[in-house]
């Protein structure tokens, strides 16, 4: 599709706002459309495809271990930021902060750990994916798969698709886990409550682990796809992969947001009665 | 970085490791200081290509609208989706508004316009300037006389600051409009019980420029990591894309180090 890609190019745009609109438009949908089609073609892949030993292992070792540190360092300061903040607030209306620790876990498990993890993953792991499979598309590598009757959605996409899946869970409770630590200290130094206080888990419910879990699926399956996606549509040499990094992650990360909104939305009508 | 350069064997151990990569954290971090005194004073002198500010601006602030646009409002409806229980649980329907309000002018709109902008123009400076850089453009600038500080660093710097600084405006409009939306749909607060709660006197300009100042100096750290990562590329293509991978996460790194700084400091 280069008409649509060349206008993210900077080539010159369609004269008139309405052209401009319209070529947005079709160029959305297209982008959209791509992403739904290498999704079907992963999950098929994943029932029938062949099987690799250690290729997710290892694709989940570069996703996972390489971003611990990172996505910890994100999350503790992230932890300390908002129960800092709520305190703050709250403070303002009700002078009791007791349930400061129970609001706040609450709202780490069915929001701030799967979405901040997720829009960190996409900006890492998302940028490398599309990189990766954005160098060896202009190097005419993934063309070469193909000559020899190896889809490339098989062997390359698959095993980062099932590996993200993987990881996006265990980075959610790993990094969710840092936030809810560095949450405890802020409370204890600024506003005295103390971390037996802080531990309540009265206001956890079944509705926010069931969002948390679906969204850590729906964020850990969308990553992977959207960044192959513009990996796979990068075209113009060295300068087309700086392109197609780019897009994908702009574009991981709205589908991160959109989803959340969603999934968030939806196990609210279900379970917020 | 002539320091770094050691034995392959060496680099194995677990300590070289982490040697290694403080001291190429150290170099990174001072040359963004470098840049950034070198981008401030010839900001002061006006020593700057203001065509190249305007394109700048026009390709970083006018192509994002979209995509600033549509996260600001979801931002909004899922700021409401979270203050639900909350909100249902004491009954306080009131303080929806200002919830949310709260919420998003202070932490939710800086901080999602900042990460969405960084891989939309942070990624995409990074990746200009690493090619220009591998392709020798940069040198050819210096061989015709030509800054290439004033030329290309400048305006691309205060061309994100800017950009940042605008798009927050956006953004806390957006994301109030969307969330005043999402309450009606989700939770039945009407607008006007919304707008009663986000100017019933709990929240005021403070909290405006707050996320306004908080937005420009996301700008700030956006712009010098891209800007420096780019011009410190090396190693052909494949080179290209590791400096944009490592601009992305060193500009996400900064944002939330230097929100939890800027939260105490005018709090």
């Amino acid at each position: 599709m280069p008409s649509a890609e060349l206008l993210e190019e900077g080539a010159a745009p369609p004269r008139g706002p309405l052209r401009q609109l319209g070529a947005l438009a079709i160029e959305q949908w297209r982008t959209w459309f791509d992403v739904y089609s290498v999704l079907v073609k992963t999950l098929y892949y994943c029932v029938k495809g062949v099987r690799v030993p250690g290729a997710v292992l290892h694709n989940a070792f570069e996703i996972g271990n390489r971003s611990l540190l990172f996505l910890s360092v994100v999350m503790g300061f992230l932890g300390m930021i908002f129960v800092y903040q709520t305190g703050l607030q709250n403070q303002r209306v009700v002078p009791d902060l007791s349930l400061l620790g129970a609001t706040y876990l609450q709202l780490l498990v069915r929001e701030l750990a799967p979405t901040i993890t997720a829009l960190m993953l996409a900006t890492r792991v998302g940028a490398g994916i599309a990189a990766e499979l954005g160098s060896m598309m202009v190097t005419e590598q993934i063309d070469a798969l193909r000559m020899c009757a190896a889809d490339p959605v098989d062997y390359l996409v698959k095993p980062r698709f099932l590996a993200s899946l993987l990881m996006m869970a265990v980075l959610a409770m790993v990094s969710g886990s840092v936030a809810w630590g560095t949450g405890m200290l802020t409370a204890q130094v600024f506003f005295s409550v103390t971390p037996a206080t802080f531990s309540n888990f009265t206001l956890l419910g079944i509705g926010d682990v069931v969002a948390a879990a679906l969204k850590c699926l729906a964020f850990g399956a969308a990553v992977p796809i959207v960044s192959a996606q513009s990996g796979f549509n990068t075209f113009g040499g060295s300068e087309g992969v700086g392109w197609a990094t780019t897009r994908a992650v702009v574009n991981s990360s709205l589908a991160v947001i959109v989803l959340d909104f969603f999934i968030g939305g939806a196990c609210q009508l279900i379970f917020g009665g | 970085m002539p320091a770094t350069s050691t034995s392959p064997a060496r680099l194995l151990t677990p300590l070289g490791g982490v040697g290694r990569s403080s001291m190429e954290l150290f170099a990174t971090v001072g040359g963004m200081g470098v840049l950034l005194w070198q981008v401030l004073t010839r900001t002061v002198r006006l020593r700057l290509d203001f065509d190249e500010l305007l394109y700048n601006l026009e390709k970083m602030a006018l192509r994002s609208i979209p995509l600033v646009a549509v996260t600001a409002v979801f931002a909004g409806g899922i700021m409401v989706i979270q203050a639900a229980p909350t909100v249902q649980r004491l009954g306080a329907h009131g303080l929806l508004g200002w919830g949310a309000g709260f919420g998003i002018l202070r932490e939710i709109g800086p901080l999602l316009c900042a990460l969405m902008l960084s891989g939309r123009v942070g990624a995409n400076n990074t990746a200009e300037l690493g090619t220009m850089v591998v392709t020798e453009q940069v040198d050819a600038l210096r061989a015709l006389a030509i800054d290439p500080l004033s030329y290309l660093i400048v305006p691309r710097f205060l061309g994100i600051v800017l950009t940042l600084f605008l798009s927050i405006v956006f953004t806390d409009v957006l994301a109030l409009l969307g969330a005043a939306v999402g309450g009606e749909l989700i939770l039945g607060v009407s607008t006007v019980t919304f707008y009663n709660g986000l100017t019933g006197g709990l929240l005021n300009a403070s909290d405006v420029v707050h996320g306004v100042v908080k937005s420009v100096v996301f700008g700030v750290i956006i712009a010098l990591t891209s800007c420096q990562f780019g011009i410190t590329t090396s190693g052909g293509a494949p080179g290209v894309g590791r400096s944009v991978n490592a601009a992305v996460v060193m500009s996400a790194t900064g944002i939330f180090l230097s929100d939890y700084l800027v939260s105490f400091a005018i709090s």
